[in-house]
């Protein structure tokens, strides 16, 4: 029994592994590639980090910088040269801006609506949350053209508030904010209501507190979503550099030094999708708990 | 309040229906000739395709993926978190970006799959993956036998006509298993054991008897659920495209998201671009209707 046992056992882990195998290999290919030397990823020799010999760069040179600048180690190369070339750390900035004050608003717009679709009796209470079920049918994405036209039409393409303003709404978070509102118990607010705090103070200093768990989970979602998202910036920033997010950032990078230089492009792509990645691993209960819970309703 | 805050989406829903020739500064009422152009010419019936393709091969895979990686990560002893961790990885990392490392990872000459390919000539590898162990297969015809003679002539994947939509379906599997797994992981936390102990009593002693009696029919509304989304995700495939093949080669992997792109944004014709919106809201909306119809007839017990 118990031999049998292991063998069951390790056929698990061993299926396992393949496909471990199989989901690590870009980032593997992505590590490595922003370590090693053009010469190396094109003979695809010297394994995850290569051999690392000082020597001079070639595109450096023509780029314009000096000799000694550019002789040394394949790996600080690659992302020192990725920094010089694009402003990465202001496409970093423009990622956490947008994230941010969309995250923000969201939350001030969804806390007072959840509140009041929840706990507030008013007339056509019922439409207007009937409303809000329909409005999360609507695909994101399929809406995007006529928003852009809007936008368009505002003048407001090329600026931070096409990356943010659409988003700010989330009927998605009015709705899951609205869930857990319905769990909080009357007796709460009455009682804050005798001590004699407005409706507005009430959604702060009392709802707030109680939804921590619920708003944490709706910011991880909100968070990693509009970091990753390409589509929609694509749209809306035709050529400022300086509003480019880290997926524009990235494209961009690609476009430029494609046939040159491999190297300093994966570091790029690296420096991008660390912080979420480092940030998922640190926190990864919270981060699974947050994705399943919002998935789940 | 909320009316304001809802109205820009139904006046987005309404300029959406309209077909008026917007950019230009005059408008024009054009009926449904946009429509008579989407479903007469060739590159829209090929969207139309690549876009089904994609969808009908990424959903159920990857559905079945998260839910075989689930149940096997439930039934482990140990090291299932590190398991669980790993095939997340994907969903949090930055889609273009990975697209990107996906593109090296196969590209025909610095890619470490075609590279790992061409060592395994006449070897294991050709034995394993020329599938030569199955007994119809002829190793001296299969594909890994003759691209091996023809001076390693492999795959150029996401370059080649008949490649290139499998591989970006690839990806797209590659990505959005493991949101899956993580939805059934919890959804198979939710089944009492006792149940196991019942089905166990009533005869059904082996794992698959148990599965069928217990573990799918209680998983009913968790895979009604993943299904749904998958669904909506795969609908919006642009990324990997827009990076990877533009849409090529020969509009091979031409899908909706990226054809409103192309024709709207960098076309500038954007009342053929709302047209294409408006038949993808439309398979959206079919979609969603038809689960919350499953929903009231199945999903009780």
């Amino acid at each position: 029994m118990q031999a049998k046992q292991y063998i069951g056992e390790s056929w698990k882990h061993g299926i396992l592994i393949i496909g471990a195998i199989l989901v690590l290999l870009p980032f593997y290919m992505m590590v490595s590639m922003s370590l090693k030397s053009q010469q190396e990823i094109q003979s695809i020799s010297g394994g995850l980090i290569g051999a690392q010999e000082v020597q001079t760069f070639p595109v450096c040179v023509k780029t314009g910088y000096s000799e000694e600048t550019c002789t040394t180690k394949p790996y600080i190369y690659n992302y020192w040269f990725a920094f010089e070339k694009a402003p990465i750390p202001r496409y970093l900035m423009n990622g956490v801006i947008v994230t941010l004050s969309i995250f923000i608003i969201q939350v001030l717009v969804a806390l007072p609506c959840a509140y009041a679709l929840a706990k507030l009796r008013f007339y056509g209470r019922e439409f207007v949350f009937s409303m809000v079920l329909f409005c999360l049918l609507i695909p994101v994405h399929g809406i995007a053209l006529p928003l852009y036209v809007m936008l368009a039409q505002a003048g407001l393409v090329d600026t931070y508030s096409a990356l943010i303003l659409p988003w700010t709404i989330s009927v998605f978070g009015i709705f899951l904010m609205r869930q857990f509102f319905m769990t909080v118990p009357d007796e709460l607010i009455d009682a804050a209501r005798m001590d004699g705090m407005g409706e507005y103070s009430i959604v702060w200093k009392v709802m707030l507190p109680t939804a921590i768990p619920a708003l944490l989970a709706f910011a991880i979602f909100s968070v990693v979503a509009h970091w990753n998202d390409y589509f929609w910036p694509r749209m809306v920033i035709t050529g400022n550099r300086d509003l480019f997010t880290p997926p524009l950032g990235i494209r961009e990078f690609r476009g430029g030094i494609d046939s040159d230089e491999f190297g300093p492009m994966m570091a790029s792509i690296v420096t991008v999708t660390v912080p979420l990645i480092v940030a998922f691993i640190i926190a990864q209960k919270r981060f699974i708990e947050g994705i399943t819970l919002t998935g789940m309703k | 309040m909320i009316i304001i805050l809802i109205f820009p989406l139904f006046l987005a829903g309404g300029i959406s229906f309209t077909d008026y020739n917007l950019g230009n500064k005059s408008l024009e009422w054009i009926g449904l000739e946009n429509y008579e152009k989407m479903f007469s010419r060739k590159t829209y019936v090929k969207m139309i395709w690549a876009t089904a393709t994609y969808v009908i091969v990424v959903v159920p895979i990857s559905v079945v993926l998260g839910l075989c990686a689930a149940m096997l990560l439930n039934s482990l002893r140990f090291g299932a978190d590190i398991y669980k961790t790993i095939f997340f990885l994907p969903v949090m990392a930055t889609l273009l970006a990975m697209a990107i490392a996906w593109e090296f990872t196969l590209h025909p000459t610095l890619g470490i799959v075609n590279s790992f390919l061409a060592n395994g000539c006449g070897g294991a590898r050709e034995f394993i993956f020329g599938f030569h162990w199955l007994p119809w297969v002829d190793s001296q015809q299969s594909w890994y036998h003759v691209a091996c003679a023809n001076n390693m002539d492999f795959p150029y994947w996401l370059k080649q006509k008949n490649t290139a939509i499998w591989t970006i379906c690839f990806i797209g599997i590659w990505q959005a298993f493991g949101f899956n797994m993580v939805l059934y992981l919890a959804g198979l936390t939710g089944i009492p054991r006792e149940l196991y102990q019942a089905a166990e009593m009533d005869g059904a002693k082996s794992t698959w008897e148990q599965f069928k009696l217990v573990t799918w029919p209680m998983l009913g509304p968790t895979t009604l659920f993943v299904v749904t989304i998958t669904t909506i995700r795969t609908f919006q495939v642009f990324d990997t495209i827009e990076i990877l093949t533009k849409g090529g080669p020969s509009k091979t992997t031409y899908v909706m998201m990226y054809a409103i792109f192309e024709k709207a944004i960098q076309q500038n014709l954007t009342s053929i671009g709302a047209a294409i919106t408006v038949v993808f809201i439309g398979f959206i909306l079919i979609l969603t209707f038809f689960q919350r119809y499953i929903i009231e007839k199945r999903v009780h017990y």
